[in-house]
Order: structure tokens, then sequence, then C-alpha cells
């Protein structure tokens, strides 16, 4: 049999020197912009049973889930998300704690993607959830909190805001069946026109259906509230698109300008989300580096109803740009190596010791001679070579 | 500014967006005088063409080092993957289909049926759709000679006039779908670039109407 190890599965890999401290200094950013918000960390175990993801609505499907069996022959799965097991901590174990609950995480999520198109299976996320709370205020915040840490990575991001209810409050006038729906949500998700023509044209004509045809197009500044209001007039799609408009006005006010963008066909995950949605692009990264939004439905699933809204980062994204700006601490050089005569290596490591604790990074000698250290100080650009003596 | 970067299929759909391109008013020179040159500028180099092989068109513009891609709908059914698919470009027109050996009767039968197909996954959607359980083989080059030699029932291939399946004595079973030339945009880049893409859109979309 051919054997495998010398090398990793595909889709992951070792992360070396400065990859690793890239991708701390991420982290380091992130977290600490979710911390001073108050959130607390949690984290989940890196398998959980099947069912816990199961929600059809979720998503995620079955088959970009890494699957096993656990010793009763029960399905357990990589973890493939952070916000499904923080819903289920959040409904049973967090169940009777004061809320609003401010969670946040930093851990790996695990995809089985089709081969050879790079992308990682194991991609590292970091992310917040706000439990038990919703509203302007409740959005508003989690919104800061994403445009505060994505800002301390990678300044130059543009945001999107939209709304799942402004997609279901047109649907609600066509009166069409769930499949239908979803053809209609899927090519407005992909921005096909021409599917979606092709579909409406076969509906008769209405002001709903002509509503839904300029849905992929409703993106942009704030001219897009405008043309939106004119399309659709019901009372509820009035409501969500003033609603989205307030968000909009706050969020420009924390400093975003015409970094701040609308996308009414933001219909991603549409029965999953079921309020604000949002996702941040970069210049660097051909894909969103940050997405979240409002699910309110979701902790019903663990039996329990409670409003949520939150965001993840896509850290493996911002260690991406952060190592390209080269803008992560340098790879620590020992500065002193620490050579103990014969008899002396406790001794020298005691020394050591002393150095480390101001703050000086240095070698013990593993070489027998002064010759040998000084050698090996040379090839290693360390310095300077202290000696702790032995009695001769 | 950094050019807004298209990857073109190369070959037949390449000509066609070039000739798109220059009755928009860009000048398309240095892609007729291409050599050996892969990254060609247009117009006053606010547009760069790459040209490429129709899955590599989506693998560039999915990974964003292109933000437009020209590709057939045929490749986009076959690779899938997410990206904005903005404008039926009208060219490039012909099907998909299903064909087999001239006067049988396919659908008969409760035998599984075994299709030969350079395009697996349109296949094998076709099928789920109509909740039918065949077997599909993949197919490299000339799909049409897997029934002759007996190893499928059926093809499900790109039919444009249909005299190949004529003259091996194959025809339509059942049009899969319609095929044409798609642009598509990365999702990035549409919301990061979006007045740029879509004036080029809305010009290409003139330019189509013109010809219609």
């Amino acid at each position: 049999m051919k054997q495998n190890h010398k090398i990793t599965p595909e889709g992951t890999h070792d992360l070396l020197f400065e990859e690793c401290l890239a991708r701390r200094e991420a982290e380091r950013r992130l977290t600490e912009a979710f911390r001073v918000r108050g959130y607390h960390e949690v984290m989940t175990p890196g398998f959980e049973y099947y069912d816990v993801f199961t929600q059809s609505e979720a998503g995620i499907g079955q088959e970009v889930m890494y699957k096993m069996t656990d010793r009763h022959g029960r399905l357990i799965v990589m973890r493939p998300d952070s916000t499904m097991p923080i819903a289920r901590l959040a409904a049973t174990r967090l169940l009777n704690q004061p809320r609003p609950l401010r969670l946040y995480y930093d851990q790996p999520v695990y995809r089985s993607n089709p081969i050879l198109i790079g992308r990682e299976d194991e991609n590292a996320q970091a992310g917040v959830e706000l439990l038990g709370a919703d509203g302007l205020r409740a959005d508003l915040e989690v919104l800061t909190t994403a445009v505060e840490s994505l800002f301390s990575c990678v300044p130059d991001f543009r945001l999107e805001l939209g709304h799942a209810g402004f997609f279901h409050a047109l649907a609600e006038q066509l009166s069409l069946s769930e499949d239908r729906l979803e053809d209609i949500r899927s090519a407005i998700e992909s921005k096909n026109y021409a599917a979606l023509d092709q579909i409406l044209d076969a509906l008769p004509a209405s002001a709903a259906v002509d509503a839904m045809r300029r849905l992929p197009r409703l993106f942009g500044g704030e001219e897009v509230f405008e043309e939106a209001e004119k399309l659709c007039a019901t009372p509820k799609a009035k409501e969500t698109l003033s609603y989205l408009k307030k968000l909009y006005h706050a969020v420009q006010d924390l400093g975003l300008g015409d970094r701040l963008m609308v996308d009414l066909g933001l219909v991603q995950r549409n029965n999953y989300y079921t309020g604000v949605v949002f996702t941040a692009y970069t210049e660097e990264y051909g894909d969103a580096v940050l997405f979240g939004g409002r699910y309110d439905r979701l902790l019903e699933h663990y039996g329990c109803k409670m409003p949520a809204v939150g965001f993840g980062v896509n850290v493996d994204a911002v260690t991406k740009i952060l190592l390209q700006n080269d803008e992560y601490p340098a790879v620590q050089e020992p500065q002193v190596l620490v050579h103990g005569d014969h008899g002396q290596a406790v001794a020298a490591l005691r020394r050591a010791a002393k150095l480390t604790a101001q703050g000086i990074c240095c070698e013990t000698s593993l070489c027998e001679t002064r010759e040998e250290a000084l050698n090996y100080a040379k090839s290693r650009n360390i310095p300077k070579v202290e000696f702790v003596e032995g009695k001769e | 500014m950094k050019p807004l970067r298209i990857a073109l299929t190369k070959g037949r759909l390449e000509e066609k967006t070039v000739e798109m391109l220059e009755k928009i008013g860009l000048d398309c020179s240095a892609v007729h005088n291409k050599g050996r040159r892969l990254i060609l500028p247009v117009g006053n180099g606010e547009i760069e063409v790459v040209l490429a092989k129709a899955n590599d068109v989506i693998t560039y513009v999915e990974h964003g080092v292109c933000d437009l891609g020209v590709v057939g709908k045929d490749t986009i059914m076959e690779k899938g993957g997410s990206y904005y698919e903005l404008l039926n470009l009208g060219f490039g027109k012909c099907r998909f289909a299903l064909a087999g050996p001239k006067g049988t009767d396919f659908f008969s039968g409760y035998r599984a049926k075994t299709i030969a197909s350079k395009y697996p996954n349109v296949a094998r959607s076709y099928f789920e759709n109509k909740a039918m359980d065949v077997r599909i083989i993949k197919i490299e080059g000339s799909v049409e000679l897997a029934p002759l030699l007996g190893l499928s029932d059926a093809i499900v291939d790109i039919v444009e006039t249909g005299s190949t399946l004529k003259e091996n004595g194959l025809e339509v079973i059942d049009t899969v779908c319609t095929i044409s030339a798609r642009l598509i945009a990365n999702t990035a880049s549409l919301k990061l670039r979006k007045s740029e893409i879509e004036a080029l859109v809305e010009k290409m979309e003139r330019v189509k109407e013109e010809q219609a």
C-alpha cells in the first residue's frame, strides 16, 4: 500500500515561522477588538454530533462535512461552523445566564471542498455572537465590532449591508412554491440576470415581479434605497428598507463613508438569516473576508427561542493580507549564547534564566567546548557569547 | 488604477468578445497581434485581456485574479463554483442534448442505462431531475464513439448542427438545455469596482441588442 506518511491531507498545510507569527497577529488583533467590547471567549469541541448541524435552513450541505462515528455508531462531524455550536451552548448550558450573551470564538472550521480548486479544508475563523438581544442597538453594536475588528487588520475594506426581509417581502407577494422561490433566490444570489429573467418572464406581470427583477441590481450607495422604495411599496418592504437605512446612516457615521455599500440582492442563506446581513471585501482577496447577520430562528432548533446576531472573519484571508503587507512581529532571534564550561551546564541554564527574565532572548549552548560554541554563534548570527566558567 | 482584467476563453468566444469590445470602441490591436503573449492591454490600458482555457477562465475569476470572464454556459454548468453571472452575451449558441442510436426508445425498459459524456455533472443533474438511475462514464474525446462501440446506451453532449450525430447513426432524444457565452464576475470585484464593471456591462448589452 502506498504510504502517505510524508504529506498532509489535501486542503491542509503546515504553517511555518512568519506564517505562524502573522496568523497569531491576526488573531490577536481581532480578538482584542472583541474583548474590549465585552465579548467573552468560548471554545467548542473540534467534533460534534452531526445533529447539531442538520438544520436544513443553515445551508451546510452534508457533503461538505467531514464525518466519523463515535463508539456507539452515532454520526459525528468535524466542526464545519462555529455559530451553531455556540447557539447550542447558549440554548443549553448558558440558558439561565443573564442576557444578552456576548460570546466570541477563535477556532478553525473544517469543510470538504472539491479537490484542486485551491481552497483550504481547514479554515481559521474568528467572530462574535450577540445572543438574546434584537433591535437596532444590538445590530449596530455587532456591526461596529465587525468594523473595528477588521479595521485593526485590513483598514482598506468595503462593507455591504443587506436585509433578508426585503426578499421575503417580495416573495410573499408572488405566491410561488418553495422550489420556485429557491430558483429565484439562487439566481439573485449569483446575480444571474439571464436565469432570473427566464423565471420571471413566465410569471404574470406585477410590481413584485418587476421588483424581483431589479433585486440583483439593487446594490451601491444610498441611491439604492430610493430606487427600492419606488419598486416595492408594501408596508413590510417599507419597514425593512427604513430600518436598513437607519443602520446604513449609523454605520456611515462610524467613518466608513463611501466604503459602505448596500446590496439588497444579498440573499445568501436567506432562510437562515432573518434580518440584517453584511459582508466585507478587500482588494487583496477575491472573496468575502467577513460575513454575518441576524439569525433569530436558529436557537429554536436547540429548544430555546432567542434572537441572535453575529459575524465571522476569515482569519486565513486576514493572515494572508498581513503577510503580504509585512505586518507581523519579527521572528525573535537570540541575542546571547550562554555556554557553560565542563560541569557548568546547570549554572549556564541558571544564567540564561536570569537573562530571559530581563526579556533578553537567549540560547544555551549545546556544544562541548568554547571554540565550538563560538563557531556555532557565528554560524547562527548570535551577536554575543557568554561563558559560565568552570573550576579548572 | 489597476486595469480591469477580463479572462477570455481562447478561440471562437475570444474572437466574438473582441468583436464586441471593438464595437464598444476599445482598441483591441494588441489582441490581434498577440504573438505568444497571454496578457494583453485593450483600449487605453483600462482593460487587460487574459487568454485561457474555458475551465481556467472560471478558476481565475473565482479566485479574483481576473475580475471578469467570458465563458460558455456549458463550462459553467459542468464546473459550478461561486461567482456572478452577469450577462448572456448571445453568441456561441448551441445546446446540450441527450442522443442515442437512431430508432431506439431510450426511455423504455427498466434496465439502468449507461451514459457517456464529457460533461458528467451536467448528465448527472439532468437524470437526477428525471429521477432516473443511470450509470455515467466520463469520456474525454469523441463521445459519439461510446454508443457505437457498445459502451453506453446514449450520450450527453454539445450539439451544434447535429451532423456529426447523423453521420454516426445517432439522433437527438431530448434537449437538455441551450447554451451561449456568458459574462461572469468575481464576487468581490463586482462590489469593489461596481461603476467600472457596470459601465462595461451596459455597453456590451447595448452592442448585443444592436446585433439582435
